[in-house]
């Protein structure tokens, strides 16, 4: 399917219990979960609107951070010393002190893990993105905007269907500046 | 039947009361709609400041010119001399303000980490106001921990990278554990001040003008609220709540460590860590409901958002953190008096007779005494001005308990010969400075940045209701995430 | 299996290999504190003269000093003889592992506890550290006036403000004796040279030299019986020993 045969529309919704039915109205007449998105000013849960749950990698690339912290973490502790030209002895303590090196493991670990969290962020997120965008800022407002994909033929039976479902306004989505 | 009738509708008059008087209460049962809140807050931020706000914002900017600019750079250039630092006491207020800022800094992620991952509800109006705090208390620690430094233009020797030098930074050292884990905490915390900022973000640029829009388009990086966007912040969010909890603890037990690792009389105990901890969150406590009360009389809409509840729940917190450092003061009290060894025989009796015994009362007065005098009563704790008098007594309590312990315990070591008091050179400025550039910070980001989660309040109020058991209303919670 | 017994004697071979190989024997009971080690020992090493101001508020700079007592309360006050207190050159020296620059450390080669001047950021925990309390830090760059510069002792590098500082046990005369001794092919003699403080105590009240050494005069009078180590119990292991009282 080319980009021509096919619309988004943006339905604006006023609240949760509408926007749910007409996902599922919508899915009845034959429009796919992975046609639809939903914008929202408040966490709205996939559950509370019947929807397949979304994927997320950002615990995976948390856990990789940590490993990568905890690796850093192990040079600094085990590697460094031995980058010295000559062994230095610091009063009777052991040439790799123990406990000390559980601090230094125990830091870069949460180190490596936080920050790769944020970065996760931004990767599945596609942050930062200002191109233009397909956006209504009535949803920062807590309306509930319904994004869907329909082949330009079913344009006027979508419409149609979220119009009886409540929709307070159904127009064909423009990507904008933000 | 007259009777039965009057009944009913005295017991009428009294559920609507009942609702009222929780509509009233408890901000979590008074909803308005999104789009009113997000206007309050807006205009709170955006309010034109009044011809006081530049008042302030110029006396403050005087002191961090003098305090901070002016002070600093005459101290580099003239070397530590200038300040009040000498043998025995090596370390002075820099470090007292060090710990003291840092104890701050423990407020924002206990409020917003602990309570979220405990679920206290309470805390969604000001989980943002306690963050700001933690990142703004932490730079102002830095400053402190690099003012301190006899030559602070090589403190990047303490950074682990490759060198010319073939040397790095030596892990057995308490302070290279301090500069790992306060960096981590500062670069944590600052992320966990944005996370939940980008929603709101993205509020206030689809509802702004001019430079602003600019300026809240660029930070909210295209945020738009879809599906994915949201269940990715929400994990990270959920990450950074339980992972940042241990950083915290870590922090301030590894700055306690900094004294209880050392052999001196009065510093060497097992109980520090926590003890630290507890003293950082009193002063913490006492900061919050500082800055809420501030807050709350000076901008516009904050009685709608920050009302009695929330300082009655602080000030219940307060009474319980005052009641453990109690608890942490006499433990290592006890058990230092108990020891016998002369050495730290002869500091105890020199923290509560010598010439700073006045301070060693003061702390016991500040932190336990008036505490408990007054959170006790919730009409008291729920008061605004008089809570925040505890507070601010509160940090003078804590900030004395860390000079006790820093310069005042450092009089007193296996050196009678070289016992001598401290007293505060270049210190004052400097640290003053800080207190006035923390201050400025906060108020410049209450222009900028949305003071209120809004997001995070309306989640909560679809998720209180009331209902009735019998004859009685309650309020009650579900569980949204 | 180890027993309780063996684990006591692994650890006093521990403490006596680490009773280092320089030390130093004080005795208290003829030193008159006449100040002349002070002295001495600011000239050998480039110390710095505070002044007035910051010496009265604890700042001198001094790698050793004459530290006096009194016992009892006016009028029948008693004077308890002069305790000489410099850098114990500590085998397990508390001061070493809390400096996060390495700046201070323990020398394989000599069994001294260095100060390294280039590599000090000034943290100041080493000295806080120092059961002693003898480390100098360099609060200001303090001047010397002409013609005292002409005074500096070639040796010994100047130190600038922000750096910590302490007694090295004039290091640079053992280096000294040592390479002369090289160059010449035989070891260094007992009593060929010793440190600023002794050579100028007109008391002889100090006494340098190798203490691993059995022979050494050194070790002769440290195993006298009855002189002590200041503060042995903090088991930092101090390498001079003090006598009063005998």
């Amino acid at each position: 399917m080319t980009e021509s045969n096919v619309v988004d529309l943006l339905a604006v919704f006023p609240d949760l219990e509408p926007a749910a039915n007409a996902i599922e109205h919508l899915r009845s007449i034959g429009v796919h979960d992975d046609c639809m998105n939903v914008i929202s000013g408040i966490p709205v849960t996939e559950a509370m609107l019947g929807r397949p749950s979304q994927w997320t990698n950002v615990p995976r690339i948390a856990m990789g951070g940590a490993a990568l912290g905890f690796g850093a973490g192990f040079f600094l502790a085990y590697i460094t010393p031995y980058l010295y030209p000559y062994p230095i002895q610091l009063s009777t303590q052991s040439f790799i002190p123990g406990p000390p090196t559980v601090v230094v493991l125990f830091e870069l670990t949460m180190l490596g893990m936080l920050l790769s969290t944020f970065l996760g962020v931004f990767l599945d997120s596609f942050f930062p993105n200002y191109r233009p965008m397909k956006y209504v800022p009535e949803v920062s407002d807590g309306k509930i905007a319904i994004l869907v994909e329909c082949p330009h033929v079913e344009e006027k039976k979508v419409t149609d269907a979220l119009k009886k479902m409540g929709a307070e306004s159904v127009n064909p989505a423009e990507a904008q500046h933000l | 039947m007259a009777y039965e009738k009057k009944h009913a509708e005295h017991a009428h008059a009294a559920h609507a009361h009942g609702e009222e008087h929780f509509r009233e209460k408890h901000l979590m049962l008074d909803p308005l709609p999104r789009g009113q809140m997000n206007d309050m807050v807006m205009e709170s931020m955006m309010e034109k400041p009044t011809w006081k706000f530049w008042v302030v914002i110029a006396i403050l900017s005087a002191i961090v010119a003098y305090g901070l600019v002016y002070s600093w750079a005459k101290m580099i250039a003239e070397g530590l001399g200038i300040a009040g630092v000498n043998r025995p006491a090596y370390w002075g207020i820099f470090l007292v303000n060090t710990v003291f800022w840092i104890g701050i800094s423990h407020a924002g992620t206990f409020i917003s980490a602990i309570l979220r991952v405990f679920k206290a509800e309470f805390r969604r109006p000001f989980t943002r106001a306690a963050e700001l705090m933690t990142t703004f208390g932490l730079v102002q620690a830095g400053f402190s921990i690099f003012m301190h430094m006899g030559r602070v233009w090589l403190s990047y020797w303490l950074m682990p990278y490759p060198n010319q030098r073939m040397l790095w930074p030596n892990l057995h050292s308490p302070l290279t554990w301090d500069l790992l884990a306060i960096t981590t905490y500062l670069l944590s915390s600052t992320m966990y001040l944005f996370l939940p900022l980008i929603p709101d973000l993205a509020m206030a640029r689809d509802r702004s003008t001019g430079w602003r829009k600019n300026f809240y388009k660029i930070l909210a990086l295209g945020f738009r609220g879809t599906e994915g966007e949201w269940t990715h912040l929400r994990n990270a969010m959920n990450i950074f709540a339980f992972a940042i909890i241990p950083v915290m603890f870590s922090v301030h037990t590894i700055v306690s460590w900094d004294f209880a690792a050392a052999t001196r009389p009065g510093w060497s105990s097992t109980i520090f860590g926590p003890y630290f901890v507890v003293g950082a969150l009193h002063s913490g406590m006492g900061a919050v409901i500082v800055v809420l009360a501030v807050i709350r009389a000076t901008m516009k809409h904050m009685k709608y958002f920050i009302r009695a509840e929330h300082f009655d729940a602080i000030g219940k917190l307060m009474l319980i953190i005052s009641m453990a450092w109690a608890y942490f003061f006499f433990n290592d009290y006890m058990v230092q008096w108990y020891g016998g060894d002369k050495w730290t025989k002869q500091l105890l009796h020199f923290h509560e007779a010598g010439p700073m015994g006045w301070m060693w009362f003061a702390m016991l007065i500040f932190n336990i005494v008036i505490p408990w005098a007054i959170l006790w009563n919730p009409k008291w704790r729920s008061t605004p001005w008089l809570v925040s008098i505890v507070g601010i007594l509160i940090n003078v309590g804590m900030w004395f308990e860390r000079y006790i312990i820093i310069p005042v315990s450092l009089t007193i070591n296996r050196m009678p010969f070289t016992w001598r008091l401290y007293k505060p050179g270049v210190e004052i400025p400097l640290g003053l400075g800080t207190l006035a550039f923390f201050i400025l910070l906060y108020m410049i980001a209450s222009k900028l940045i949305p003071l209120i989660p809004v997001w995070e309040v309306q989640e909560g109020q679809m998720a209180h209701e009331l209902k009735k058991f019998g004859r009685e209303t309650v309020v009650t919670v579900s569980e949204l995430e | 299996m180890a027993t309780l017994a063996d684990l006591k004697i692994s650890e006093v071979k521990l403490s006596e290999e680490q009773t280092g190989k320089w030390g130093m024997v004080i005795d208290q009971d003829i030193c008159t504190g006449c100040q002349a080690c002070v002295a001495a020992c600011a000239m050998e090493n480039n110390l710095s003269f505070v002044g007035e101001v910051d010496s009265g508020y604890g700042r001198s700079m001094h790698w050793i000093r004459i530290e006096r007592f009194w016992e009892g309360a006016y009028p029948e006050v008693k004077m308890t003889p002069n305790q000489p207190m410099m850098c114990q050159q500590c085998g397990s020296a508390p001061c070493e592992p809390v400096c996060p620059a390495y700046a201070t450390m323990h020398s394989q080669a000599e069994q001294l506890n260095l100060q390294v001047y280039n590599r000090c950021v000034g943290t100041r925990y080493c000295a806080n550290n120092c059961p002693y309390q003898v480390r100098s830090f360099n609060w200001r760059d303090y001047e010397r006036p002409e013609p005292l510069s002409n005074q500096l002792n070639p040796d010994v590098t100047v130190r600038r403000r922000g750096v910590m500082e302490k007694c090295t046990f004039c290091i640079q005369r053992i280096h000294k004796a040592q390479d002369k001794a090289k160059s010449e092919g035989r070891e260094v003699v007992d009593g060929e040279f010793t440190t600023a403080c002794a050579q100028a105590c007109p008391a002889n009240a100090i006494t340098f030299g190798r203490v691993d050494d059995p022979e050494s005069l050194v070790s002769q009078l440290a195993h006298r019986g009855h002189g002590v180590k200041h503060l042995e119990e903090l088991g930092a292991l101090p390498s001079v020993t003090y006598f009063k009282g005998g």
